[in-house]
């Protein structure tokens, strides 16, 4: 949807008192995100599932010498949930699915926080780059974003794995390879919008250079969509690797959600429901919880932009 | 509170020649902080054939009395707190009558011009299909009849068909059917005779060329242009009462003129009567035989135009007509109301007008002056000229136009 | 005139879109070791491994390189699938037939049901069903598509029985003619209909899991655009006309809340086409999905190069024929930048 603007309103402090109407601004926006019931549930399922994974060694013994990696139990296989020292039940190579939870949070934290990162920085300066120096320097990296888009995201993170060959590093590359390019299009938009406004101006006359007045005053105002986009992202980047590593393009024996359902995935026609269930469970639940509040972070941030996905 | 008012009709006014009244209208809105009452016990008569302005500033509640005729309030935000709205020979009450007999008289007896025509013509439909809709809805007799097509005999498929045609409720399947042969004539002859309603309808209001622009869709269309549309969608049904809501504020000062001529025009050919809403007074002095003013949720002054423009009695209503630039002013003597309408979450029971009015006196601040008439057809809600009699002199507002000092 | 001008120019721009797409996926080609890779084997020697990288231009500079490939898709050759053991565009046909089936019956559940679910909600903004459509949506987004596969297998296949896995028996769909490959719509040129039936049994679990995160999104976008729709005064003026709610919402609202909803059904067809990677892998679809979770898994680079490529391709497409719609269906829109 190349053609379709993106609207991005933006308020615009006064030059002498910005940093103060900002910080009043951010605690009345605080309030505001509080008031949304539902971005209350999300933001406590994104505390659960944050504590889950920073604790995890403390929740289960860590397996070694990998955390990472399944514990093995060989003498109970497929056990059903509730048995006694696996209260989710194995799989049928005998990894306990509550450890596959547990460590699983972690994996999927560690993939998301790298990712987003990552992406970030790279859409941030790409977009800024765009966006300030603007005329071909703009025009070849926006028709660079284009082409990007214009590849679906699972797929295109699918082939970049795939040719990058099975692990979970590489997953992680895929990812960052294919979601820098939202960042940087807000970025552009945002950069694009601020430069019209008055108090860039102001600054300028003042004489700041051009730098001071990026970091002093564009950056600022252009952080709220991104700030949106990565909240989504966190949730969404756990969805799309937990869907590369179901496919298999993660080690085998990891402890992650996608490793696990897709491990389980065998045993259903057995009956053998849950290897599956609960790990999908909390890919599902991951998810939503950075939805939930990624939502109701843009219903107050920009209430005019309705981004789909 | 406020007691129930009667209504305010002039004396030689008999029961018959009342075509609507208002009584002790209230609707209010759930708000953040409490409830807005943004009308808050209106009432007022519209006699036959008359025009009638209501006039006050943004936010005064004109708008949602107006829109209060047609029950299009939305409910919620809206509460419908009391009173009621009679209407026509049989009184029918149009805040509580059931939903089928409201749709009969929208557009047909009571129409409805609306403040943006830009806004209020749908953008996806042209103009035959927005003006057939009125004809369908109320006329699917006539439409028939035009058509030289007599479904009065026994009831067949074809005849359900037709009718239904006419009365443009024909679903995807039925207009494949009347797409063939046996009933293809007799739908194309209800079409023309649709058509040639729609081009009646608008040759009225001065639209060159009507066969022409019932195929244009609006946004094809001037601003003056689309409220002749929406005129001619308005009186289509030769509506016993028209609700115009500020029909010339959108349109430039040029175009204004000769969309007011056209109203009244109209008006006086067919009898029809109007509620005319404006917030300019220079307007209403042109077109309406008697003006009622609105201030927050209230009407303050009642009466015939000319005696309220001569002799405004309440305070708003002279500080209004000073804010009115007049030939006879000099440049520069423009003066406006100091102050803005108080808020009206869940007022006290004060005159509305107290934080403004430049005769403010004590008993202003502890109770709320009742709309009373002066004298023939001409009443006011103010303590300057309805002194209650239970209170001291010295606490009652006194004459003498301090505002314009 | 305007919105011709705006279609050429979308159009001019396609091609450079293609060409970039295409070099994206050349050079991932590179990014993963020698492609001749399932050419060679230990035994050849060095003379031999030189002579097959210069049969394959490999001993060229890129853009060579990327000249000779890049003329080989455009004549149809888009090298040897090692996963079906057989020329990419020769296998190519049967999987994109049975891809189709599936992603033209899930966008049809989730163009109906969305649009019925996001009116239904939208007419009923802040009530019970809007609530609970807005949960319906939410979650849409949030689902991975292949737990609610494997939650419908257990529920519906492994406990109840009521559907089956898999793609329609050959024998029942041996028995008719197959001119478009298309399992439902050969049965139904046949007049067949326990093959029409055993079909449409096959195709459901299917079609119901590639079309929920579309539903969702469709059903939200409908809502919020009614909603906005409805406080237009062209509502209001409709009833002032006297025309019944039913008519005021399907005549008038609905129409015009359609047109930015039309913009998200053509995003949602990238949703379908990603989930069907997953929705085939699970139900066992022998589509274009499959393939290339096959070869994803195997290192079958032409077959992965040539899905990608034709997806983004498609995708581009279907974007450039949703936004001509739009601008024809809003002739208000203002085209340009």
């Amino acid at each position: 949807m190349a053609d379709i603007p993106r609207r991005m309103p933006v308020t615009v402090p006064t030059v002498d008192s910005a940093w103060r109407v900002r910080a009043r601004r951010w605690r009345e926006l605080l309030g505001s995100v509080l008031a949304n019931p539902t971005t209350v549930v999300g933001l406590v399922l994104i505390v659960g599932m944050l504590a889950v994974a920073l604790f995890a060694p403390a929740i289960t013994e860590p397996n070694t010498p990998d955390p990472y990696q399944m514990p093995r139990d060989w003498g109970a296989l497929n056990v059903p949930p509730g048995s006694p020292g696996h209260i989710l039940g194995t799989t049928n190579t005998g990894g306990d699915v509550y450890y596959g939870i547990i460590w699983g949070a972690r994996t999927s934290l560690r993939l998301s926080i790298i990712v987003v990162s990552i992406t970030v920085v790279v859409g941030v300066a790409i977009g800024s780059a765009a966006g300030f120096i603007g005329g071909k320097v703009d025009e070849i990296l926006m028709r660079i974003v284009d082409v990007f888009l214009s590849i679906p995201e699972l797929i295109f993170a699918l082939a970049i794995a795939a040719v990058l060959g099975p692990s979970f590093r590489n997953i992680i590359l895929a990812l960052a390879v294919v979601f820098w390019v939202k960042y940087a299009r807000i970025m552009r938009a945002q950069i694009i919008h601020v430069k019209d406004n008055d108090y860039v101006d102001a600054a300028r006359v003042i004489g700041d250079s051009r730098l001071r007045i990026y970091l002093k005053d564009v950056l600022p105002n252009s952080i709220t969509p991104i700030i949106v986009q990565a909240t989504l992202d966190m949730g969404h980047i756990v969805l799309v690797g937990a869907t590369l590593s179901f496919i298999g393009l993660a080690e085998a024996g990891l402890a992650e959600w996608g490793v696990l359902v897709s491990e389980g995935q065998a045993g259903i026609s057995a009956g053998r429901w849950w290897a599956s269930t609960f790990p999908g469970l909390m890919v599902f639940l991951w998810a939503l919880a950075f939805n939930l509040v990624g939502d109701g972070l843009r219903d107050v941030l920009d209430p005019r932009t309705e981004t789909a996905r | 509170m406020t007691l129930p008012q009667p209504s305010m009709s002039p004396a030689r006014a008999t029961a018959t020649d009342v075509i609507a009244s208002v009584t002790d209208l209230r609707v209010h809105f759930r708000a953040k902080g409490g409830t807005v009452h943004a009308v808050d016990g209106v009432s007022f008569d519209i006699h036959d054939g008359e025009t009638l302005g209501l006039v006050g500033e943004t936010g005064c509640g004109k708008s949602v009395t107006a829109r209060s005729f047609l029950r299009l309030v939305p409910m919620p935000p809206g509460i419908a707190a009391g009173g009621s709205i009679t209407f026509g020979p049989e009184k029918t009450d149009l805040t509580t009558v059931d939903d089928r007999t409201l749709r009969s008289i929208r557009g047909d007896r009571i129409a409805m011009i609306f403040q943006d025509p830009g806004k209020a013509l749908n953008p996806a439909l042209n103009v035959r299909d927005q003006i057939a809709e009125v004809f369908c809805e109320h006329r699917t007799d006539d439409v028939l009849d035009r058509a030289g097509i007599d479904v009065s005999g026994q009831p067949g498929p074809g005849r359900q068909l037709l009718r239904r045609r006419a009365a443009g409720r024909s679903r995807l399947h039925e207009r494949m059917v009347l797409a063939l042969p046996p009933l293809r004539g007799r739908r194309r002859a209800i079409e023309d005779a649709l058509d040639g309603m729609i081009a009646d309808a608008l040759a009225e209001t001065h639209i060159p060329n009507p066969r022409k622009v019932m195929d244009r869709y609006p946004h094809e269309l001037s601003g003056g242009m689309r409220q002749r549309v929406m005129i001619a969608q308005a009186l289509a049904c030769n509506p016993d009462l028209l609700i115009a809501d500020e029909p010339t504020t959108a349109l430039d000062v040029t175009v204004q003129a000769r969309i007011m001529e056209l109203i009244a025009d109209l008006k006086a050919r067919r009898r029809t009567s109007v509620l005319y809403i404006s917030h300019d007074l220079s307007l209403v002095r042109r077109i309406c035989d008697r003006v009622a003013v609105m201030y927050a949720g209230r009407i303050v002054e009642i009466g015939p135009t000319d005696r309220v423009l001569a002799e405004p009695l309440h305070p708003y209503t002279r500080g209004l007509l000073a804010a009115v630039p007049s030939a006879s002013q000099r440049r520069g003597e423009l003066v406006a109301i100091e102050g803005t309408v108080p808020e009206l979450i869940d007022p006290p029971p004060s005159c509305r007008f107290v934080g403004r009015c430049p005769h403010a006196a004590p008993a202003c601040e502890r109770r709320d002056p009742v709309l009373a008439p002066i004298d023939d057809g001409h009443a006011v809600a103010c303590f300057l000229h309805h002194p209650p009699e239970d209170v001291a002199d010295d606490d009652l507002p006194t004459a003498g136009w301090a505002g314009r000092s | 005139m305007q919105i011709r001008d705006y279609v050429l120019r979308r159009l001019l721009v396609l091609p450079l879109l293609i060409v970039g797409t295409s070099i994206i996926v050349f050079s991932l080609t590179r990014i993963g070791g020698s492609p001749i890779g399932i050419y060679l084997s230990h035994e050849m020697s060095q003379d031999e491994v030189a002579q097959l990288e210069e049969r394959f231009h490999l001993d060229d500079p890129l853009p060579v390189q990327y000249l000779f490939w890049a003329s080989g898709v455009v004549r149809g050759d888009l090298g040897w699938s090692g996963v079906a053991a057989a020329p990419v565009t020769q296998v190519f046909p049967t999987k994109l037939a049975a891809s189709m089936e599936l992603a033209i019956a899930a966008a049809i559940v989730a163009v109906v049901l969305g649009l019925a679910l996001g009116t239904y909600a939208g007419a009923r903004r802040n009530r019970l069903p809007d609530h609970l459509t807005r949960v319906f949506s939410i979650s849409g987004a949030s689902m991975p598509l292949f737990w609610f596969a494997i939650l419908l297998l257990i529920v519906f296949w492994v406990n109840l029985g009521w559907f089956p896995v898999g793609r329609s028996d050959a024998d029942i769909y041996g028995r008719i003619a197959h001119p478009t490959g298309l399992y439902t719509v050969d049965a139904l040129l046949a007049g067949d209909f326990a093959a029409l039936r055993d079909a449409l049994w096959h195709l459901a679990l299917p079609a119901i899991t590639l079309g929920y995160g579309a539903t969702a999104i469709i059903a939200r976008m409908m809502r919020s655009s009614l909603v906005e729709e409805l406080q237009e005064d062209y509502v209001d003026a409709a009833r002032a006309k006297g025309l019944p709610e039913r008519l005021v919402l399907k005549r008038h609202a609905r129409r015009n809340a359609l047109i930015p909803t039309v913009t998200v059904i053509g995003l949602t067809f990238g949703f379908l086409l990603q989930g069907a990677v997953v929705a085939e892998i699970i139900f066992q679809w022998p589509g274009l999905g499959r393939w290339m979770a096959d070869a994803v898994l195997r290192g079958d680079q032409a077959t992965i190069m040539a899905y990608v490529l034709f997806t983004s391709v498609l995708f581009l497409f279907v974007n450039l024929a949703v936004d001509v719609v739009y601008a024809y269906l809003d002739r208000r829109v203002v085209l340009g930048e």
